[in-house]
C-alpha cells in the first residue's frame, strides 16, 4: 500500500478563523485533492484526536463527520495518536476491508488557556498528582540521566534544537520560523534543569490528513510506499524502567523494538546508509538523543559524537527537514505530520525543504512519557 | 455584504469532578506510610522484582504480585531535575524532583528532594549527577499520602 | 480469513473501593486470557476502547494499557465504542499485522459524572449553550416513537421483561448503580443503569467455539437536525454491511444484542438491524426472548464499553453458557455498539457458533 495524498493546514498558535470541523475538512480536502480522488473513493475514515481537554470539546471529531455513511472511528493515544490513526487506516487496507483509507488528525489546543494543566492530568492521580510532574519535568529527568550516563552536555541539546529551527525556515507550514543559534537557545530561560525554553516545543494547532491506498488502487499516482510499520507500548511508570534487563529509561526500549520490526519488514540493515530522511517525534531536543541508538544510528555512548557528525557528514540522512516538533507540535497530529513529511520527501513533493533524491524515510512517533513508540518506513520504490 | 464578519470566540470552562478509587493495594501502601513510616514494595512471583510503590499486579509478567516487604529507608538517586519555571497550580520553584531506588527495591520512586542548596544551579546539578545516597524523610504527622515523605541527602 | 473469539470476560460492579481502575481492568483481561487457555507470550496485540473523560485523566491509556496487557506489545486505544475496537482488532488480524489480540473496554460510572460527560459532547457554539445532553436527543426520538401504534403499551411490558432479564442474568449489576434524571417523555425505567463495566476478549485466527462471521460500520451526520429522528440510519447501514459480510442473505440471526442508551434507543436499534419490523421494536423487546436477552441497559451501562459488552453477551449465548438468560439453540447472533454523540457512528458484528 502507499500514501498517495497528503494534506496539512499550517501550524500556528491558533487558527482563529477556523472551527474544529473546518480544520479537519481543510486537511481532508487537501489530501484528497493531492490524491486525485473524491470522498466517494474512501472506504473508511480514521480520526486521530488526543486529549479532549485540550480542545475543550468532548468528541470534537464527531462535529466533522462527513462522507455519508462511511465507517468513522477515533483513535486517541496521546502523542502517538497521529501514527496510531495512520496505522489503523493501514490495517483496514491491509485486511482488504478498505481499498482507500482517509486518516485525519486534529490538534485544537489553541482553544485551551491552561494546556500545561491538562498535560499534568496524564499522571497517576493516586501517586503523582501532588508533585510538579509535567511533560517538561519528565523529559528533564531523562535528559539529566542521559548526561550522566552518556556524557551529553547542555550544548548538545542546544545544537539539536538549532538545527531543527534552521530547517523549519524552509517549511512554510511550520509554526516557528526563527533562526536561533545554540547560544540563543542556551540563553533562553531554564524551565527544568537541564531543559531551556527554546528546547521545548511550541503549542501548535493544525490538522493533517493522509490518503492510504491499496496497491491495486494506486494507479499511476506517485506513492510513498509503506515498507514497514510497528508500534510498541511500554510500562507506564518511569521508575519501573531503570533497572530492568530489557532496557533502561533512556534506552527507549519501545522505539528500539518498533524499529527492529519495521526495519526487518523494510529490509533495512544499516540506518545510516539505507535511509535518506529521518522525521523524529521528539518533543524536546534532548529526547532526540534517545532515538539515535534505538534507531540504529550509533551506539548509545557515541551519541554526543553523532550529534557532531550530523553537522559534518553529508552522507548521513537528513534529520527533521521539516523542522520537526521543535518548530510545530500539534500534539494529536505531530506523529502523522512526521509520516506526511516523510511521504512528501520520498514522493519528491517537499518543495523548499526537499532533500535531494530522497528514496527512503523513517518517521517516528512518541507518546506518554516515552511510553509509546511507533516507526513507519516509507519508500519511493513501487513493489513488484 | 461589504463589512467583514466579526470572528466570534466563546469563553468556556472545562471542569469535571472525579472520585478516584485508590484500591486496597494503594490504600495499604498509604497505611504503611502513615502507621509505620514504611515504604512498601511487592514482589512479582514470576520475575521476582520488588515493585515500588507496592501494587497488586506486575504489568510486565501480567501476574498478581505476592509478598509485600518494606524497602529503604535509604536509597540511591538515579536521576533528577531542578524545576525553575513556575507552573500554575504547582508549588513555587526552585524544586528538585528525583527518582531514587530505595535499598531492596527493583524499581525507582519519584519524590521531591529537600535540603539542597539551590543558589548555584550548576553546582547543585553537578552534586546530584554523582548519584548520591538519599534517605526518605517523613513529615511529623504522616497522612497516608505520597507526600508523607520526601528525599534528603543521606 | 476467519477470526475467532477464544476468550471472554465481563464484569459489572459498582464503587468497589478495593480496586482501582487499573486493577478492575487487570482482573477482566486476566480472566479473558485465562478463559482463552493461551498465555501472554502468544499475544502480540492489545486494542482498547476507553475515554479520557470517563477515566478522569488525559491520555488515560498511559496507566490503563499496561493493566490490559500492553507491556511491549502493539497496543492502541480508541476513544470510541468497544465494538469499534473489536472491529479494529479484526482488521489487524486479517491484515496479518498481528496474530492474537486482546480487546478490552471499560467505563467506571462510580468515578465520573456521566451527565457532565454527556453535556460536554455538544459543540460549544450551537448546542452546548442550550444545555443539551444525550438524553435530550433520546427524549426527542422517544417523543416521535411513542406516538406509534401500540408502542406505549408494549413499553410497559418491555420494561417488565427487561427488569426480569437483568434479575436473572448473573452478569448484571446486583446492587448499587444509579440512573440519571429522565427528560420527558422518558421515564426512569427507560434509563440506563450507570455502573462500572470492564469487558475483555481474546481474538485470533485459530478456530474456537465462536467465529466472527461479519463486521460492518457506518456513520451519520453530527447535527441531530440533519438526521432522521425516527430511525437509526447509521445502524441500518452498519448491520446491512455486517450481514452481507457474513453472507447470511435475508436470514435472520437467532438473537440480537443491540446497544442503545435508553429503552427506546434499543427498540429503534432492533428495527435498524432488521430484528424487528418498523414500529415493532418495542414489541420485540416486550415479547421476544431473543431480543436483548441480557437485559440490555438495565443490566448495567457505561460509555464506551457497551458495544463490547453486547458482543460478550452474544459470545456467551453462542457458547451455550449464558446461564438463566440463555436462548436455546442459538447459532448466530448480531451485536452492535453505538458511539457518542447519540449514536452517530455504529459498529455491527455478526457471530456464529463455529
Amino acid at each position: 500500500m502507499a500514501i498517495v495524498g497528503v494534506g496539512q493546514t499550517s501550524y500556528k498558535r491558533a487558527h482563529t478563523e477556523l472551527s474544529s470541523a473546518d480544520m479537519i475538512w481543510t486537511a481532508a480536502e487537501l489530501a484528497l485533492e493531492d490524491a486525485g480522488m473524491g470522498v466517494d473513493a474512501v472506504d473508511v475514515i480514521v480520526m486521530g484526536v488526543a486529549p479532549d481537554a485540550l480542545a475543550g470539546e468532548n468528541g470534537v471529531e464527531k462535529t466533522a463527520i462527513f462522507g455519508a455513511g462511511k465507517p468513522y472511528v477515533r483513535v486517541n493515544t496521546g502523542g502517538v495518536t497521529g501514527s496510531s490513526a495512520a496505522f489503523a487506516g493501514a490495517s483496514y487496507v491491509g485486511s482488504g476491508r478498505a481499498k482507500v483509507a482517509l486518516v485525519i488528525s486534529l490538534e485544537r489546543m489553541g482553544q485551551a488557556t491552561t494546556s500545561q494543566q491538562v498535560f499534568n492530568t496524564i499522571f497517576d492521580p493516586v501517586y503523582e498528582k501532588d508533585f510538579p510532574l509535567t511533560t517538561i519535568t519528565m523529559a528533564a529527568l531523562r535528559a539529566s540521566l542521559l548526561m550522566r550516563v552518556y556524557g551529553y552536555s547542555e550544548r548538545d541539546w542546544a545544537l539539536i534544537a538549532a538545527r531543527n529551527y534552521r530547517n523549519a525556515l524552509r517549511n512554510p507550514l511550520a509554526h516557528i520560523h526563527k533562526d536561533l543559534s545554540a547560544d540563543d537557545i542556551l540563553a533562553s530561560p531554564m524551565l527544568a534543569w537541564p531543559i531551556h525554553r527554546f528546547e521545548a516545543c511550541p503549542m501548535s494547532e493544525g490538522a493533517c490528513a493522509l490518503v492510504i491506498a491499496a496497491q491495486s488502487a494506486v494507479g499511476d499516482r506517485t506513492g510513498a510506499w509503506v515498507q514497514g510499520i510497528a508500534s510498541t507500548s511500554d510500562s507506564y511508570a518511569m521508575g519501573d524502567r531503570f533497572h530492568r534487563p530489557e532496557g533502561t529509561l533512556v534506552d527507549l526500549l519501545s522505539l528500539r523494538r518498533s524499529a527492529e520490526r519495521a526495519y526487518a519488514d523494510a529490509g533495512i540493515t544499516d540506518a545510516r546508509t539505507d535511509l535518506d530522511v529521518v522525521e523524529l517525534y521528539s518533543p524536546f531536543s534532548s529526547a532526540e538523543a534517545m532515538t539515535y541508538p534505538a534507531l540504529g544510528f550509533c551506539e548509545p555512548q557515541h551519541g554526543p559524537r553523532f550529534i557532531q557528525e550530523q553537522l559534518t557528514d553529508a552522507s548521513l540522512p537528513v534529520f527533521n527537514p521539516s523542522g520537526g516538533p521543535q518548530a510545530a507540535n500539534p500534539v494529536s497530529a505531530t506523529a502523522m505530520v512526521r509520516i506526511a513529511e516523510s511521504a512528501l520527501q520520498v514522493r519528491g513533493m517537499a518543495g523548499e525543504h526537499q532533500v535531494p533524491e530522497a528514496r527512503r524515510a523513517v518517521a517516528t512517533g512518541q507518546g506518554g512519557a516515552t511510553q509509546f513508540s511507533t516507526v513507519c518506513i516509507l519508500g519511493a520504490e513501487r513493489p513488484e | 455584504m461589504s463589512e467583514p464578519i466579526e470572528l466570534i470566540t466563546i469563553p468556556g470552562n472545562w471542569n469535571f469532578d472525579y472520585t478516584y478509587f485508590a484500591g486496597h493495594a494503594a490504600s495499604r501502601f498509604f497505611a504503611a506510610l502513615k502507621d509505620s513510616r514504611q515504604i512498601m514494595g511487592a514482589q512479582c512471583p514470576a520475575c521476582h522484582r520488588i515493585l515500588v510503590p507496592a501494587r497488586s499486579f506486575c504489568d510486565a509478567c501480567f501476574k498478581r504480585t505476592g509478598d509485600w516487604r518494606p524497602v529503604g529507608p535509604e536509597g540511591t538517586l538515579e536521576t533528577f531535575t531542578i524545576i525553575t519555571a513556575a507552573f500554575p497550580g504547582l508549588p513555587e520553584p526552585p524544586i528538585v524532583m528525583a527518582y531514587a531506588t530505595m535499598d531492596g527495591a527493583d524499581t525507582a520512586l519519584v519524590n521531591v528532594l529537600h535540603g539542597l542548596d539551590l543558589t548555584d544551579l550548576a553546582a547543585a546539578a553537578a552534586r546530584l549527577q554523582l548519584q548520591p545516597r538519599i534517605r526518605a524523610q517523613f513529615i511529623d504527622k504522616p497522612q497516608g499520602r505520597i507526600t508523607d515523605f520526601s528525599f534528603v541527602l543521606a | 480469513m476467519p477470526i475467532y473469539v477464544e476468550g471472554v470476560a465481563l464484569e459489572v460492579s459498582f464503587a468497589d473501593a478495593r480496586r482501582n481502575l487499573s486493577e478492575l481492568i487487570f482482573d477482566a483481561v486476566r480472566a479473558a486470557v485465562d478463559d482463552s487457555g493461551r498465555d501472554m507470550g502468544e499475544i502480540d496485540s492489545v486494542v482498547l476502547a476507553a475515554h479520557d473523560l470517563v477515566d478522569g485523566r488525559s491520555l488515560s491509556s498511559m496507566v490503563t494499557a499496561p493493566a490490559a496487557g500492553a507491556y511491549l506489545r502493539d497496543e492502541t486505544r480508541y476513544s470510541d465504542d468497544g465494538a469499534a475496537a473489536f472491529a479494529a482488532a479484526m482488521t489487524r488480524l486479517e491484515a496479518g499485522d498481528n496474530t492474537r489480540s486482546i480487546v478490552a473496554a471499560w467505563g467506571r460510572c462510580s468515578e465520573h459524572d456521566p451527565d457532565a460527560f454527556s453535556r460536554a459532547l455538544f459543540d460549544p457554539f450551537m448546542t452546548r449553550p442550550l444545555g443539551l445532553d444525550e438524553f435530550v436527543l433520546s427524549g426527542m426520538r422517544a417523543q416521535i416513537y411513542l406516538a406509534g401504534d401500540g408502542v406505549r403499551e408494549a413499553r410497559s411490558r418491555a420494561t417488565s421483561r427487561r427488569r426480569e432479564a437483568a434479575r436473572r442474568n448473573p452478569r448484571a449489576l446486583k446492587s448499587g448503580g444509579f440512573t440519571s434524571t429522565p427528560h420527558y417523555p422518558l421515564e426512569e425505567t427507560d434509563m440506563p443503569l450507570w455502573a462500572d463495566i470492564t469487558v475483555a476478549m481474546v481474538l485470533s485466527t485459530e478456530p474456537a467455539a465462536v467465529r466472527v462471521a461479519g463486521m460492518g460500520q457506518s456513520s451519520e451526520p453530527y447535527l441531530f437536525g440533519d438526521r432522521e429522528l425516527r430511525s437509526i440510519r447509521s445502524l441500518e447501514w452498519a448491520a446491512d454491511r455486517a450481514l452481507a459480510d457474513a453472507g447470511l442473505g435475508g436470514d435472520l440471526v437467532d438473537l440480537a444484542e443491540v446497544d442503545g442508551l435508553t429503552l427506546i434507543d434499543e427498540a429503534l436499534g432492533l428495527e435498524a438491524v432488521g430484528f424487528a419490523t418498523r414500529g415493532g421494536g418495542m414489541a420485540a423487546l416486550a415479547d421476544d426472548p431473543r431480543a436483548n436477552p441480557s437485559g440490555g441497559g438495565a443490566s448495567g451501562y457505561s460509555r464506551p464499553a457497551m458495544g463490547l459488552m453486547r458482543i460478550a453477551e452474544a459470545v456467551l449465548q453462542l457458547r451455550g453458557s449464558a446461564g438463566p438468560v440463555q436462548v436455546d439453540g442459538a447459532r448466530t447472533a448480531l451485536a452492535s455498539g453505538s458511539s457518542t454523540v447519540a449514536g452517530q457512528t455504529q459498529t455491527a458484528i455478526v457471530l456464529a457458533a463455529a
